[in-house]
């Protein structure tokens, strides 16, 4: 023992007894009446305003683009003008963007369909335990954590007309009787991109699913192995349904991103040949950055994000719907 | 420093009324974006920007912006309010920003200097009538020739005229071997490829007065010409399909797939890196009716809002002024400036590059126009990938005719 006196103040350092209870009456004022009341909104408040700041300003900026006539000339002159619905009338009456909007479509239902079937059958493949399994799965998420960019100039290159290396494996195992330009044909460029999307895109589908399976008790699938239920069927009867929310969760996951998959179009063909991989993402960035026509650009965006809140909460419903039977 | 060059500054600084502001008396601060090449490790930009902080007071940050990213950087920076003080900008856009309201008019100043520069290039920094940029550097197309495969072909110099040319590329293909006679790009890569060919057979693009002339004889000639060397004589390779960057263009040449490249001197690094054995000449591109060359490049502007006028006046100047001739020589570019092209200098150059600086007399800028960014990636690129893929030249020109006077109207 120091022998030094017993203080009966704070400890050094700590607050006066002032500040102590300055702070005690502003905590009791957050306990109780219009402080609770107000507490919780101040605590999301820095959430909120960086919600509002990159999310929603930028949406309704965008619509409010929509219907004004937005070049980079009206933008920097100050004479935007309220066109109404002349964007819209102008994006509808070209023809590149009806070819766009079906683009699209295709674009989004083959790859949603190729990512969610191969991931499921990846998942279940990937779930049985078996010696050297891990080394599979991480193997099999290579592709999900390639960067875009270097992802889609790799496939540029194996998908080279004259010397590319997909053009030499599809040659030797007789599928093709000679070289094409996959890319630089108008039958074939979409395709082309799609199947580096799904290449791409597969893993992350098939790790959410390999999740979700592992959640399913074992106790289930035993039961219904007794009850004598064949493969097929405890799969379609058993597991699927055990996983529906994660693959509902991976399905509307897979199409906002392959609706915004601008890097592996833009890379690969620049929505070419002559629009033929052109989809309403890279549409409306044609128009905003190379012919800067931010109003006509701004009502492609829009529609696309209608159509994509549409889509997504029809998709939600009926999951809900059926998740209620 | 020399005591000349020091007295020329402070010169210069005194005559854009540099010294009367208490700005200029404390320097002002400028943020000058330039494309990324020209600000890489150790690149001779660096020198002259201390020199001119040492001779003007003033300081320069300097940012690299890649290529590729320039235009939509400046453009929305700019739009905002926002964006460096002085920029380098391709010659092509300076129409589309100046249209904008977003660079500062520097027609007296141009008017002024105007006997030093080339007049191609200081053409391209014009705008109605106005200037807007001041040349930087500029290039051309030329022929790169693979001599080894023109040798085998039989032919013992490189083509002069469309004939030649045309027989050149027909001789050097050939399919058991894999080889073909030229490397062409897709798209708006690929029409720049042939805009040189329109001018050199009397055609034009876009005349003085806004007036579209695409759909004349002499253009659908030129089309049928370059676009038949694939489509008729199958002398270039399938990657015209395709091949929609420099790179993609460069690699059948590099390869010695293509003996022949239609390319600026920006391919001769390319080449320098990648295939440093490769035994190739540069030549002045064929010649039609008359010799033309598209012309491309960097020029030097002012942001129309930037609050230091003076200062970013005077980095334009120190740039774009006399001093550049030597500092683009370091970069093995060629300079805006009369001097760069002066005989005594193109004697001095390396062989490969010399071709470079015989075509700059016969130098032929890109429409001036506001909607030409839009008619050249869309319209001019669509029209190329039409005819590559077969369609008949007359019909696909005058559906791009009709396009690009849309535009114009617009």
């Amino acid at each position: 023992m120091s022998g030094r006196p017993a203080r009966s103040g704070p400890p050094e350092g700590g607050p006066t007894p002032a500040i102590a209870s300055d702070r005690r009456r502003v905590s009791s004022w957050f306990e109780t009446g219009f402080g609770a009341r107000l507490y919780p909104y101040l605590l999301v408040l820095p959430a909120f305003i960086i919600v509002v700041g990159v999310v929603i300003y930028p949406v309704l900026s965008g619509i409010w683009y929509a219907f004004h006539d937005v070049t980079l000339r009206t933008l920097n002159r100050g004479t935007i003008s309220f066109v109404g619905l002349r964007n819209f009338e102008r994006a509808f009456a070209d023809p590149v963007f009806a070819q766009a909007a079906w683009n699209t479509v295709a674009w989004v239902v083959l790859n949603v369909v190729a990512q969610l079937s191969l991931g499921l059958s990846l998942a279940l493949l990937l779930n049985r335990p078996r010696r050297g399994i891990g080394a599979f799965r991480a193997g099999i998420l290579i592709p999900w954590v390639i960067p875009s960019v270097v992802a889609v100039l790799t496939w540029r290159w194996m998908y080279e007309p004259t010397v590319g290396i997909a053009n030499e494996l599809l040659l030797r195992v007789g599928l093709i009787a000679e070289y094409r330009p996959w890319l630089g044909d108008t039958a074939t460029s979409l395709l082309a991109v799609t199947v580096e999307s799904v290449w791409k895109g597969t893993p992350f589908v098939m790790l959410l699913l390999l999740a979700a399976l592992q959640m399913v008790p074992r106790s289930v699938i035993e039961a219904a192995e007794m009850d004598g239920a064949s493969g097929w069927r405890k799969l379609w009867h058993v597991i699927l349904p055990q996983i529906r929310v994660a693959f509902a969760i991976a399905a509307v996951l897979t199409f906002i991103l392959t609706v915004n998959n601008f890097n592996a179009i833009w890379l690969m063909t620049e929505g070419g040949p002559l629009h033929s991989s052109e989809i309403l993402f890279t549409l409306a960035y044609r128009y905003g950055f190379q012919r800067f026509d931010l109003g006509l650009a701004s009502a492609i965006a829009t529609l696309l994000f209608v159509g994509l809140v549409i889509a997504t909460t029809l998709y939600l419903f009926l999951i809900h719907e059926r998740e209620k039977d | 420093m020399n005591k000349r060059q020091l007295l020329k500054t402070l010169a210069l600084a005194a005559t854009f009324g540099g010294a009367r502001t208490a700005t200029a008396q404390q320097g002002a601060n400028l943020t000058l974006w330039v494309n990324a090449p020209m600000a890489g490790r150790d690149a001779p930009l660096f020198a002259e920007i201390a020199a001119f902080q040492a001779a003007t007071r003033h300081r320069v940050s300097v940012q690299a912006v890649p290529h590729l990213e320039m235009q939509r950087n400046l453009t929305v920076a700019m739009s905002s309010g926002a964006g460096p003080d002085v920029m380098s900008l391709d010659i092509a856009w300076v129409p589309v920003i100046a249209d904008a309201g977003l660079l500062l008019d520097i027609t007296d100043h141009a008017r002024s200097v105007a006997d030093r520069y080339q007049p191609g290039p200081l053409l391209a920094g014009q705008f109605r009538g106005r200037h807007y940029a001041m040349p930087w550097y500029t290039n051309n197309v030329a022929l790169y020739v693979n001599n080894p495969m023109l040798a085998a072909a039989g032919i013992r110099t490189a083509p002069t005229t469309w004939q030649e040319f045309q027989a050149a590329a027909i001789a050097m293909t050939n399919r058991e071997r894999g080889t073909h006679g030229l490397s062409l790009a897709a798209g708006p890569t690929g029409i720049f490829q042939v805009y040189s060919f329109i001018w050199q057979n009397g055609g034009e693009l876009i005349d003085p007065s806004g007036r579209v002339r695409l759909n004349e004889p002499e253009a659908i000639e030129a089309i049928e010409f370059v676009s038949g060397l694939y489509t008729r004589h199958r002398a270039v390779p399938d990657t015209v399909l395709t091949a929609n960057s420099w790179d993609e263009v460069n690699a059948p040449f590099l390869q010695q797939r293509a003996g022949m490249l239609i390319s600026g001197d920006w391919a001769l690094g390319a080449i320098a890196r990648n295939a440093p054995n490769l035994d190739y000449s540069v030549h002045p591109l064929p010649r039609g009716r008359r010799a033309a060359s598209v012309i491309g490049g960097y020029s030097i502007a002012v942001n129309a809002n930037t609050p230091a006028r003076d200062a970013a006046l005077q980095l334009v100047e120190w740039l774009s002024g006399p001093r550049s001739t030597e500092v683009m020589g370091r970069y093995e570019r060629i300079a805006g400036t009369m001097a760069a092209v002066a005989p005594e200098l193109i004697a001095r150059l390396p062989a490969n590059q010399r071709a470079f600086l015989q075509q700059a007399p016969y130098g032929v800028p890109r429409p001036a126009v506001a909607g030409w960014g839009d008619i050249h990636s869309n319209v001019m690129a669509r029209l190329w990938d039409q005819v590559i893929r077969g369609a008949a030249v007359p019909g696909a020109v005058a559906a791009a005719h009709r396009a690009a006077a849309a535009i114009m109207a617009r």
